[in-house]
């Protein structure tokens, strides 16, 4: 910190602009600067280099896709994505399947997560906190303890392969995580607005409906979007509850892994499916991201 | 980030008069969780006993699915099984090196973002990217990357003189799915931290710097512990999924080679679908379930002490 001389040009309480440091106490010295970049260049590569490569290798023929010196430059081709669409394993079934599975449980998440978050955040019963770690415990019970009693008793209910199988089944962890994360949106909204909605004669469901749910319509779509993505990207769960009539997009891909061979352009295709979707719907809710993974104990930026 | 307003005394005084009786309140709040909870109870209540009972019986499949009472055969088993130990070292050291790599990257990595002013947005966005992959399309993607014939990482470790195959032996194979874990996830660690970075206060960096302190001792006594809470809830949150989550072994190596990625929940998923011995299962699960709510358990108390919500 060698800019300690130099005098302080812009008042005090403004903010500075985007772009340049908040102070000029707070400037970076050059090596500092060159550590910073050296790190976070080296980190970007870890990071994309995955993605980018899976996503060239879903454009590759079958002779690049595995071929012995990785090929950055080839002739792009269409084949991986019209096998998959074409020919005996039609991947549109996988597809469907893993939207009305993620889509029913997430729908279903938000709407009584939101009704019980909103009761649990309000309700000044003696029992709140056993509540609340009841439901938070549910969230974080391992998917292998779970899986077990809830082969047994979708094996008695006959609802092994079938879509209402798996919406209940990612239900056990997508409802306790809305009614949580709900709760924490409520709690940001003071209650002095539902209290003048009531003074001006809204009954309590009005008040609900029609002030207080409309100021957390952030707060639904992040909690839609992280359950969605949540149920969408399961594993675990799928692997054995669903059978051909419902099976999801990522037992498709790891279908593609056989004894004789894995087709690799094709899988990367799966991959790419699967991932690009989430992404872009998890970038949508960018700003609400740090509340709603850390379940709404951290406040973002 | 607390919230002030809801234990405010005078808001709590004020509420009884305007809403008109003291019963139909309480009704109200209670009616509003009750579809919610009844729901959930079914989901984990009821496996929970089911998990229970199943734990002391032999569980039979063919013909329906019936019970058989044995006791404390299965935790007998469990307590005696040498493999099961194994597993459970093998899950602790896994836990660690994963969450332990998670913490120390992602805290360094959001540091060198915070100091970034220009283009940070973007950067985070790029960054955060491989917290949306299916983990079990990581763990697809992680046996393309290190394919000892045409993998690019297997390409590029050869290059640097290791030629073995990275999936098939032991050491190797439990480092790649360490480091496909610490890809996933150290993003979230990042975000979290750096949401913590923004929440320092200006004035006391700027009060630091006055005093000349030097960067690393700003870091060590005026960041670090300002954002030591945000990065005990990352860590907790972390902590759970860690051990929720075991697709990426069960695509990759499913437990192999000779056990070595062998965790308790790829055990159990064994025990259970492979073997059909889901009484033994039980016994795990309840055991892996004990664990998580004590993560739970701290995580609320956290939130309770320091008063980071509610």
């Amino acid at each position: 910190m060698s800019t300690t001389e130099a005098p302080p040009r812009h008042p005090p309480v403004t903010a500075a602009p985007r772009g340049t440091p908040q102070s000029p106490l707070e400037e970076t010295g050059r090596g500092t600067r060159w550590v910073v970049w050296l790190v976070l260049a080296l980190f970007m590569l870890w990071t994309l280099v995955p993605l980018v490569w899976m996503l060239m290798s879903s454009f590759k023929n079958r002779t690049d896709v595995t071929a012995a010196t990785p090929q950055v430059a080839f002739q792009p081709t269409l084949d991986n994505y019209r096998g998959l669409f074409s020919g005996p394993n039609n991947l549109t079934p996988y597809i469907w399947h893993s939207v009305l599975a993620a889509g029913i449980s997430a729908v279903l998440a938000v709407c009584l997560g939101s009704l019980a978050g909103y009761g649990l955040a309000r309700t000044a019963m003696r029992g709140k906190r056993h509540l609340a770690f009841w439901i938070i415990s549910t969230r974080m019970a391992p998917i292998a303890a779970v899986v077990v009693p809830l082969f047994i008793i979708f094996r008695g209910l006959n609802l092994i392969d079938t879509i209402p199988g798996l919406v209940l089944a990612y239900l056990t962890f997508n409802l306790p995580f809305a009614i949580w994360l709900m709760s924490a949106f409520f709690a940001e909204v003071p209650p002095s607005l539902e209290e003048s909605a009531l003074v001006a004669g809204c009954t309590r469901w009005q008040a609900f409906w029609t002030v207080i749910l409309p100021l957390t319509k952030a707060g639904l779509v992040t909690t839609f979007i992280l359950c969605l993505v949540f149920a969408w990207n399961d594993y675990a769960f799928a692997v054995v509850f669903s059978g051909p009539n419902s099976q999801t997009l990522p037992i498709a891909a790891s279908q593609l892994v056989t004894q004789t061979g894995v087709d690799w352009g094709q899988l990367t295709a799966i991959g790419t499916i699967v991932v690009v979707p989430m992404m872009l719907a998890g970038l949508a809710v960018r700003r609400w991201l740090v509340t709603g993974l850390t379940l709404g104990a951290v406040t973002g930026e | 980030m607390t919230h002030a307003a809801d234990h405010s005394p005078v808001l709590e005084r004020a509420r009884p008069e305007t809403a008109k009786p003291r019963e139909p309140r309480i009704g109200f709040e209670g009616a509003m969780m009750t579809p919610g909870l009844i729901l959930l109870a079914a989901l984990s209540i009821v496996p929970f006993l089911a998990l229970i009972a199943m734990s002391f019986s032999h569980v039979r499949l063919l013909g329906g699915v019936s019970l058989d009472l044995v006791g404390l055969r299965n935790w007998a088993r469990f307590f005696t099984d040498a493999d099961m130990w194994m597993s459970w070292l093998r899950t602790i050291v896994y836990f660690v090196l994963t969450v332990g790599l998670e913490m120390v990257l992602g805290v360094a990595v959001a540091l060198c973002l915070y100091r970034v002013l220009r283009g940070r947005n973007v950067l985070l966005g790029l960054l955060l990217l491989p917290m949306f992959v299916a983990p079990s399309i990581v763990g697809l993607l992680g046996r393309y990357l290190t394919d000892s014939t045409f993998g690019l990482y297997a390409w590029v470790l050869r290059s640097l003189g290791y030629s073995g195959d990275i999936l098939g032996s032991p050491i190797s194979a439990f480092a790649a799915v360490v480091f496909m874990d610490v890809w996933e996830w150290t993003p979230l660690i990042a975000l979290i931290t750096l949401a913590g970075l923004a929440s320092v206060p200006q004035s006391v960096r700027e009060a630091a710097a006055v005093d000349g302190a030097p960067g690393w001792m700003t870091l060590r006594y005026i960041v670090f512990p300002a954002i030591s809470n945000v990065l005990l809830v990352a860590l907790l949150i972390r902590s759970m999924d860690a051990i929720r989550y075991f697709d990426i072994i069960w695509v990759t190596t499913n437990g192999g080679p000779a056990d070595a990625t062998k965790i308790v929940p790829v055990r159990l998923y064994e025990t259970a679908f492979r073997f059909f011995d889901l009484g033994y299962a039980a016994a795990i699960g309840l055991a892996m379930l004990a664990f998580s709510i004590f993560i739970a358990r701290t995580f609320v108390r956290l939130l309770d002490v320091r008063g980071l919500t509610r």
